[in-house]
């Protein structure tokens, strides 16, 4: 086994790498960066013209929305950079090159998603902090130290959310090949985790709170900071919910690569 | 034109096989009907009717408007830029067929099976499980027709944009950018009466209201007769020819870069 130290040293040997042989389309960087900027901000569009018509939305106010998608840009953007592999197992699990990363002495999961690191999503990264600071500035929240902490250990554990959302639905690849229609899926189901969840109810609301959580990747979370006098008890678990629903995700990873035999060609 | 009829014919027996990926395309539209029902019923707690849009009528736009969504999304930039970066684009330079119109019908063939695998089984759930009432009205007739034109104009902007491949390594930054302009701008996610004034009429002059706004119009009021839809149509018929037209100068003008290294 190998230290947590010696795999971060390694990463960011492997990505320094990386990055100097993709730096070679540096227009293609600069175009994409483009393109996640406005892909990122869509659904902030939606909000923003539905709140021209309307005052609130379920109580939410145009400048608290802003906050609550800034946490969620920057809690997907973990998956977004690092973890950006997890669409391409399809392909290596059917043209048969991915057992390759059988034969390394390192942690599969690790290896596999090394291969990849998405500069364009740190577009989506700096923007995420950019419309936070403005937010919390617009609604005078008070930054004590305490809360900064408390905003690392929500934003790492509703990134770990999403994290294993596209992972798990991309360990599809080894029981059916194509995960794509799984991923597409999962994808679309991110883009519902900024709404607020106080708009839903009876199944949907269970859905996204116990069984897919998109809630805790930004609604319940950012609650603590907008409004903590109101914050229900579940919302003090998503430390929880992010590091359990990884250990299920990570148990599901091991599971495929274990039944993994190859496609014959 | 015969010869291009069994190409639409191949693409619908390829999209067959994907079955499986449907089952979850259905499932994802479903989710997605229901979060669109719950955050407009949110919406719609301040008044019935809202920039003189009831829920039902703003439902039934949205709903519709991502069942229709995989009809026009036609991904023929990254088939294109697939087939120029591979070099796969030469085989079609022998044979005596025009690009442009192999790709229409290719991407025709894709349409019909999206049309019967989820356009349909997503529109009855709308209808038997959301109980979303369609008024009767002469767009009703008319739909199809927009429909298609809403498609010719939406295959013309994608298949120019994978013409850019021509010019560039990787069009993913071009493709992401296109597909967000079209998608906010063209009305898909949210009835343009919901824009500011100032900005509906820039939109107005745009060719994206003509792939969403305009079909989806003629679904959510029919009732509003000849008068209204026709120039609506005359206005889809001239980007559709236009853009067209557009693809075609351009193609004919990147074919001259084209450069595959022999293998």
């Amino acid at each position: 086994m190998r230290s947590l130290a010696e795999y971060i040293r390694l990463y960011f040997i492997i990505e320094t790498q990386y990055i100097k042989a993709r730096m070679q389309y540096r227009a293609d960087f600069i175009i994409s960066s483009i393109g996640m900027f406005f892909s990122s901000l869509a659904t902030l569009g939606v909000f923003w013209v539905i709140l021209e018509s309307v005052p609130d939305l379920a109580g939410w106010t145009l400048m608290e929305m802003i906050f609550i998608y800034a946490f969620y840009m920057i809690a997907i953007s973990p998956m977004q950079i690092l973890f950006d592999h997890a669409w391409n197992i399809r392909f290596h699990v059917q043209q048969g090159t991915f057992l390759k990363y059988y034969f390394r002495p390192l942690n599969m999961m690790f290896y596999y998603m090394s291969e990849m690191f998405d500069l364009k999503g740190l577009t989506q990264l700096f923007v995420g902090i950019a419309l936070l600071i403005y937010a919390s500035t617009q609604l005078h929240l008070d930054w004590t130290l305490l809360r900064v902490l408390l905003l690392f250990i929500t934003v790492f554990s509703a990134a770990l959310v999403q994290i294993s959302i596209i992972v798990a639905a991309s360990c599809a690849a080894f029981w059916v090949v194509n995960s794509y229609p799984v991923l597409g899926l999962a994808w679309k189901l991110r883009e519902f985790s900024p709404y607020p969840m106080s708009i839903f109810d009876g199944a949907f609301r269970f859905a996204f709170t116990y069984v897919i959580p998109i809630g805790f990747v930004a609604f319940y979370p950012s609650q603590l900071f907008l409004r903590p006098e109101e914050v229900s008890p579940l919302v003090y678990f998503s430390p929880l919910v992010g590091i359990g629903l990884f250990a299920i995700t990570y148990w599901i990873w091991t599971k495929g690569v274990n039944s993994y035999t190859g496609t014959g060609s | 034109m015969r010869a291009y009829f069994p190409i639409a014919r191949a693409t619908y027996m390829i999209g067959i096989v994907y079955r499986f990926g449907f089952l979850f395309t259905i499932l994802g539209n479903i989710v997605y009907l229901g979060v669109a029902y719950y955050l407009w019923k949110s919406i719609y707690t301040y008044s019935d009717t809202i920039r003189g849009l009831t829920f039902n009528e703003t439902f039934l736009y949205v709903g519709l408007g991502s069942a229709i969504f995989i009809l026009l999304k036609t991904y023929a930039d990254w088939f294109i830029h697939y087939e120029i970066r591979e070099g796969n684009i030469a085989t079609y330079l022998t044979k005596p067929i025009d690009y442009q119109i192999y790709n229409l019908f290719a991407n025709l063939g894709s349409l019909l099976i999206n049309l019967t695998a989820i356009t349909l089984p997503t529109a009855f759930v709308m209808i038997f499980i959301f109980h979303v009432r369609v008024t009767p009205g002469v767009g009703l007739l008319l739909f199809p027709i927009s429909l298609l034109l809403a498609f010719l104009i939406s295959f013309s902007i994608d298949y120019f944009i994978g013409l850019l491949a021509f010019y560039s390594e990787s069009i993913w930054g071009v493709s992401i950018t296109k597909e967000i302009i079209v998608t906010v701008l063209s009305g898909a996610l949210i009835p343009l009466q919901f824009f500011p004034d100032a900005i509906q009429n820039v939109l107005y002059w745009l060719p994206f209201q003509a792939i969403y706004h305009t079909p989806l119009m003629m679904i959510t009021r029919p009732g509003q007769g000849l008068p209204v839809f026709l120039p609506m149509l005359l206005v889809q018929v001239a980007w559709a020819i236009i853009l067209f037209l557009l693809a075609r100068l351009f193609y004919n003008q990147a074919i001259k870069v084209l450069r595959i290294a022999g293998g």
